[in-house]
């Protein structure tokens, strides 16, 4: 099986006491809460950040055009947008490989790391996403939301499922994308 | 005891406070349940290193702007929003007029009318509605070419009504000079903000001219009764609004397919008043003419007194009615799949409640209002 070595997820969340209870607009409040979260999900789908802020801010003026800011099912819809507009890139996607070398060696991403093990492992992340394209689009949007934080409650309300087979789908989904990569590259 | 399911460890590997605590006595004491744990959480840590990525802080505040200029260019080239089309399409001139039972129906729909001015004594009032019964229409009925038959001059004193958008309530409150309605409780997936709507009063004019229907007539190549003279010459009185619309679910950068989740409307009841013609010669020689479905005639003069009663259009097959009481006042109850409405009148106003909801919803709503 492939392995490389499992870190935590490590996008920097926008701390509660930042968003300001005070802001007057109910979307710039929801914005303001939900888009580290939005955008947290497109990057771990696409690994890329530019692309990420692209897929987060449709998602947001899509968001604008149809629903209340204050409507309960706000959080849940863009969520689910997030997820599925980045899985939609990724199937679409034919340069990704060259785009996320490139990315891997910007010196203004990561300063400090050895640039042949970063493309070692922008190629991993390559295969990792075309094992992705092959699940069942709900199966790879419940393992990229859960693995971008969200709760099971935040999963199954996005989802449109009961959150007690949060656990049961994701454990299959898992182990689906775990013979997807392990087909792609037997050892 | 059953041992635990994967879904189960699954989820405690994520949210260990998610196990109940009979679940837990089991797990402490199964060597089966913890080796599965083992493996479970073993995959799982294998799919975070699959599914990691490097890090990065997003920046909100920037996003924000960002998404903020391209709302603004939107809103600037917004097409207008599906009331606006809806007013804007009937309200300047009176079109439909051409064709009465159409009319009627649609003067209806919109709550538009026509009422006595000044020297009322001097006038016959021909429609004020009083009661309200559902009339089956579809949508072929409005696709005649002798709908926009030229029965005569129109003429707006001074204006033809206008329809303001608003946030305020106040606001909508003073301009409309109708009370701002709000519901006990609004249903789930109903939320704000409201936006509000405000008709202004209108008065408007009709005058039946013979002359100019027939040459309209012969220029669309359609056969008409000839205008008798007890009608032509005669003029019609029109007297509607203000009304007062608030809508829910219609964010600021409304695209043309959205729909709001929930209405309340309000319009003071609307009159017609002629300065010649009869309640009856309109309503024989109107619905006599071509271009008029049969069974929308029919209807209507199945009804008792037409020029009292406000017709409902009720798409055929789309929708169904029955009738209802909202707060002891007789209503009608619209059933649709897309939602339903509930219209009623009360001391000289005619409310609706309609939307994407259950007609239990509506009702709720429409008892509700304060």
């Amino acid at each position: 099986m492939l392995q490389i070595e499992a870190w935590r997820p490590t996008v920097t969340r926008t701390p509660a006491r930042a968003v300001n209870p005070l802001v007057p607009d109910p979307f710039e409040r929801l914005f303001l809460e939900e888009y580290p979260k939005v955008v947290a999900i497109a990057y771990r789908v696409l690994g890329d950040r530019s692309a990420a802020e692209d897929v987060a801010q449709e998602v947001f003026i899509k968001f604008h055009r149809s629903l209340s800011p204050d409507s309960e099912r706000a959080a849940g819809w863009l969520h689910s947008a997030a997820v599925h507009s980045a899985l939609n890139v990724i199937r679409g996607e034919r340069r990704r490989a060259q785009r996320e070398i490139a990315h891997a060696l910007d010196p203004a991403q990561t300063p400090a790391a050895n640039p042949e093990r970063l493309v070692e492992e922008a190629a991993v992340r390559q295969e990792v996403r075309q094992a992705l394209r092959k699940l069942p689009q709900r199966t790879a949007a419940l393992l990229m939301l859960r693995y971008s934080g969200l709760s099971y409650a935040e999963v199954a309300t996005a989802l449109g499922m009961k959150v007690g087979n949060v656990g049961t789908l994701l454990r299959r989904a898992e182990e689906a994308l775990r013979k997807e990569v392990n087909r792609a590259t037997p050892e | 005891m059953r041992h635990l399911s994967d879904g189960t460890l699954r989820r405690i590997y994520d949210e260990p406070l998610a196990l109940t605590s009979v679940d837990q006595a089991h797990y402490d004491s199964c060597a089966e349940c913890k080796a599965r744990f083992e493996s479970i959480g073993n995959t799982a840590r294998a799919t975070a290193g699959l599914l990691s990525v490097p890090g990065f802080t997003p920046e909100p505040a920037a996003a924000l702007r960002s998404v903020q200029v391209r709302i603004r260019r939107e809103e600037a080239a917004r097409p207008p929003r599906w009331y606006e089309r809806w007013l804007g399409r009937t309200s300047p001139r009176w079109r439909p007029i051409a064709t009465p039972a159409i009319a009627v129906l649609l003067a209806a729909a919109l709550l538009t009318g026509v009422t006595a001015t000044g020297a009322a004594q001097t006038l016959l009032r021909v429609f004020e509605p009083k009661t309200i019964t559902p009339v089956q229409v579809s949508s072929s009925d409005f696709a005649s070419t002798s709908a926009l038959l030229d029965y005569g001059e129109v003429k707006w004193l001074p204006d033809a009504p206008t329809l303001h958008q608003l946030s305020d309530a106040t606001a909508a409150a003073a301009e409309s000079g109708m009370p701002v309605l709000m519901p006990a409780s609004l249903p789930k997936g109903v939320s704000g903000p409201v936006s509000f709507g405000v008709v202004s009063h209108a008065t408007g004019s009709l005058t039946f001219d013979a002359e100019r229907l027939r040459a309209s007539a012969a220029q669309k190549g359609v056969h008409v009764n000839p205008m008798p003279a007890s009608i032509n010459g005669s003029k019609l009185i029109v007297n509607a609004g203000p009304a007062l619309v608030e809508a829910w679910g219609l964010s600021a950068s409304t695209s043309e397919t959205q729909m709001p989740t929930l209405v309340i409307g309000q319009t003071r009841v609307p009159t017609v008043d002629s300065t010649g013609a009869t309640a009856a010669e309109l309503e024989d020689y109107l619905l006599s003419q071509p271009g008029v479905p049969p069974d929308i005639a029919a209807q209507i003069k199945a009804i008792k007194d037409p020029s009292s009663t406000l017709l409902i259009p009720i798409p055929k097959g789309l929708a169904t009615t029955e009738p209802v009481q909202v707060n002891g006042v007789p209503g009608l109850l619209i059933k649709s799949v897309l939602g339903a409405g509930v219209v009623w009148q009360s001391n000289g106003v005619i409310y609706a409640v309609g939307g994407q909801l259950t007609p239990d919803q509506v009702l709720a709503i429409a008892t509700s209002l304060h």
